[in-house]
């Protein structure tokens, strides 16, 4: 028994090598955590809330936050404030996007809509409504009260007062021509404070700022103009296809233009041209824009689609 | 020690002798791996089910699936599928759910780490046999890998309709299953009746 034994082979003994690196897998799954906490908690934008009149359209844990096409960010949660008059949304901001929440940020809900002269945010028809912002500079700020529309195209410009006796189908947006050209808009509309005239909000382009000059003369472009003469016979004019439906002002500067106006410029807004106005052609020079600015000019309104 | 074994794989009778610590034995001919018993046992089945559990946290927390449907960003974790499941009135396959995925993981990974840690307190022996009686009962239910599968299959077959995504949670949820499944196999059933002689040769 004892000679067979010692035939039989031996099997080989080798150290293990894993029990080393065994300790490793529980340490590399703590660092895994702790590298998941770092992220959400260490490297986490902040946790904005913005109070809107209605989160109409937008859905806890699903809608986004969006600045120039790009998602910034995410609805966590909605919550009607303790008035009731409002309803707080909570936005975690992307760390890349920490700079949006600023004072002078202005937030709002990009919805479809469909106006006279402008169809904007047709995209959220398919994928949604989302917030988009437009970026503030003030002093760092958790807390925002949301706009209910897009705010004014941040586009400097020269913003004139139009005094007229009715308003005929002027109305936000409706377009302001030089020369049938679209140099600015109309902002908004109101009856004055003793109700006698119509005080109409414009603001002209900065570019086109210098053809408004005291003496200018603006009148009321919109609709159809009807001329029926004795000999002249039947004569129709209007502005352009969209001044049809949303009424537009055109306005005409003498040959002898006198001083530019500054902001809050007050004019008459007359019902109808005179043949004459429609002759001046003065030589003023534009002011250029900086390269970056035009893109901001175009209309309408990009910052909303 | 001295004796004979036979090598599973090959079959080849061989002697050997006694076998040290943390070594493994191997087959003269064929070179494989002779196992008398699993190697580190204790250990082992200790260090996974510790990993299996640090990251059965963030696997539960974070998202498994973020599907973007005209529009909406939807992140789902385990247990807001388990919500909807119930809010659709499928209480069976909610509980069902609950129990494969959420339940019996935690159990198990508790109870080994239970077990291996307390190994070498005799007092609590009777314990220890419960407790693996218990792991016993839930293992057929403890199907993590099911889940895991369903979230592939909506991935592919979902790919035309929405876009489906593993969420953040999806790499430690897969790394907990692989680890719930590594702790299992290490461990030795026979550590819990063994010898105090025989536990510090085995363990």
């Amino acid at each position: 028994m004892n000679e067979k034994m010692n035939d039989l082979p031996k099997a080989k003994i080798e150290k293990s090598r894993l029990s080393l690196f065994l300790w490793l897998i529980p340490i590399a799954a703590a660092l895994l955590c702790a590298w998941y906490l770092g992220r959400d908690f260490l490297f986490a934008g902040p946790t904005i809330t913005i109070h809107f009149q209605s989160a109409e359209g937008l859905q806890e844990q699903t809608s986004l936050l969006q600045y120039r096409g790009v998602t910034v960010g995410a609805v966590e949660a909605l919550t009607l404030a303790k008035d009731r008059q409002s309803v707080a949304v909570k936005v975690k901001l992307d760390a890349s996007a920490a700079n949006l929440a600023r004072e002078g940020s202005v937030f709002w809900i990009v919805r479809p809509e469909i106006k006279l002269g402008s169809v904007t945010g047709l995209r959220t028809i398919v994928l949604g409504d989302y917030i988009t912002v437009q970026p503030g500079q003030g002093a760092r700020t958790n807390f925002f009260m949301g706009a209910e529309n897009a705010p004014i195209a941040p586009i400097k410009a020269l913003a004139i007062e139009l005094h007229s006796v009715k308003l005929d189908a002027l109305q936000a947006q409706s377009p302001i021509f030089y020369r049938g050209i679209q140099v600015g808009e109309v902002l908004d509309c109101r009856l004055s404070d003793d109700a006698r005239e119509v005080v109409v909000h414009a603001r002209i382009d900065e570019q086109y700022a210098p053809l408004v000059r005291v003496n200018s003369k603006f009148w009321n472009a919109g609709g159809i103009n009807f001329h029926l003469g004795l000999f002249s016979g039947a004569k129709l004019s209007a502005e352009s296809a969209q001044t049809l439906l949303s009424g537009g002002i055109a306005f005409a500067t003498p040959p002898d233009a006198q001083n530019a106006v500054s902001n809050g410029a007050v004019f008459m807004l007359n019902e109808k041209s005179e043949p004459a106005w429609e002759k001046w052609s003065p030589v003023i020079p534009l002011r250029s824009l900086p390269e970056a600015q035009t893109n901001h000019t175009a209309w309408p309104n990009l910052s909303t689609n | 020690m001295d004796k004979l074994v036979a090598c599973q794989t090959c079959g080849l009778v061989q002697e050997v002798d006694e076998v040290p610590k943390d070594s493994v034995i191997k087959c003269a001919r064929c070179h494989f791996q002779i196992l008398h018993r699993r190697l580190n046992s204790r250990a082992r089945t200790l260090a996974f089910s510790l990993a299996a559990l640090i990251l059965y946290f963030p696997s539960n927390l974070y998202p498994i699936v973020t599907a973007d449907y005209q529009g909406q960003h939807i992140q789902t974790t385990v247990f807001q599928g388990i919500r909807a499941l119930f809010q659709h009135q499928q209480y069976f396959i909610g509980s069902l759910v609950f129990c494969t995925s959420i339940l019996t993981p935690a159990l198990k990974i508790i109870g080994l780490i239970f077990i291996s840690l307390t190994l070498n307190r005799t007092y609590w022996k009777k314990t220890r046999t419960w407790i693996f009686k218990v792991i016993r009962i839930i293992d057929p239910w403890n199907m993590l890998e099911v889940f895991l599968l369903a979230i592939c299959v909506s991935m592919v077959e979902l790919g035309e309709v929405a876009a489906v995504h593993p969420g953040r949670g999806v790499f430690s949820f897969a790394a907990t299953v692989v680890l719930t499944l590594l702790a299992t196999l290490s461990f030795d059933s026979r550590l819990l009746w063994d010898s105090p002689a025989e536990k510090r040769h085995y363990e």
